[in-house]
């Protein structure tokens, strides 16, 4: 332990240094939800989706999305959240976009960024790269901007 | 360009010219020093924005790391087989061994993708930055039909020389 004291990094030691590490960035929530809390909404999201009200269902899900949630609660709540956008037929998308507003964008953004890095996501590809597309028509890249910015992670 | 092929392209698009706006950043670890901040050890996350994974399906991928100086695209190339395994491995190999001439092609790939762009501030200041996204689209266009091509001259080369080898034998 001696012999190496001269690559110590005494920075990491100090408090003031100004470092951030990852979990700094992530913005406080005032409360932490839960898988339980979460559970009712996946059902309704669910229901909606299979009961072919799909934009019922993509309303929902880019309204209030659980940022606060933990990795384990949000892969959860993602997979119900994958069955419904990927129910939505190819020829509705373009005009189910146009009925959603700037932020809820941002957030539909979010989950398709979060869909192609996962593998149950990626053998929908096709389907999320279609979304994508037609947010790229209404909105050019604002949307994608925002998600490269923001620190609140679906 | 086929059906699929257009949205998985727009998407990459779109992401590298939102991710495509750098500025020039000294290192706040190392004085007078100005390095990609996608590329070293980092002991600053604020640095460091959301990646990207652009996917077509599993064995079609493009991932974008960006950064405030830098942009890293990583790019899966299909490999539907063991041939064009090796057919992407040989050529991408042999790309990057003249990595210089490309300017913004990265001399390893980052492990899991086939072939890595670095994009750093300088780059994007002494290029236009749609002929950059331009390149790249235009490379991962023509690579698919670069290895198919491959693909097809090294069958037909195997049937001549067996062909040519097997009439020995007949008498």
């Amino acid at each position: 332990m001696e012999a190496d004291w001269r690559r110590i990094d005494i920075d990491a030691f100090d408090p003031e240094s100004g470092r951030l590490t990852a979990a700094d960035l992530v913005p406080p929530y005032p409360t932490i939800v839960t898988l339980q809390e979460l559970q009712p909404r996946m059902n309704q999201l669910r229901s909606l989706a299979t009961s072919g009200d799909s934009t019922g269902a993509v309303q929902l899900l880019t309204t209030d999305p659980p940022y606060s949630a933990d990795a384990a609660t949000k892969e959860q709540y993602f997979v119900s959240v994958l069955e419904a956008l990927t129910q939505v037929r190819q020829a509705d998308i373009g005009n189910m976009v146009k009925t959603l507003n700037d932020a809820q964008k941002d957030i539909l953004v979010k989950y398709l960024y979060k869909g192609m890095s996962v593998p149950q996501g990626q053998k929908q590809g096709g389907i999320l790269l279609a979304w994508l597309e037609k947010i790229t028509q209404v909105s050019g890249v604002t949307p994608i901007v925002h998600y490269i910015s923001d620190r609140r992670t679906v | 360009m086929s059906q699929s092929l257009r949205p998985y392209l727009t998407a990459v698009r779109y992401s590298l010219e939102a991710a495509l706006t750098l500025s020039n950043f000294s290192s706040q670890e190392v004085e007078r020093h100005n390095r990609p901040e996608v590329e070293v050890p980092n002991t600053s996350a604020e640095l460091l924005l959301q990646p990207m994974h652009i996917s077509r399906n599993e064995n079609e991928q493009v991932l974008i790391e960006p950064s405030v100086n830098s942009v890293r695209m990583s790019l899966m190339v299909k490999q539907a087989d063991e041939i064009e395994q090796i057919l992407v491995h040989k050529f991408t190999r042999f790309l990057e061994q003249r990595a210089e001439a490309f300017y913004i092609l990265r001399r390893v790939p980052i492990p899991g993708y086939s072939i890595s762009f670095l994009i750093t501030n300088k780059h994007t200041e002494s290029m236009k930055t749609g002929k950059l996204v331009d390149f790249i689209i235009e490379f991962m266009e023509e690579v698919d039909k670069e290895i198919s091509e491959i693909k097809l001259f090294l069958n037909a080369r195997a049937r001549f020389v067996a062909e040519a080898y097997l009439d020995e034998f007949v008498y």
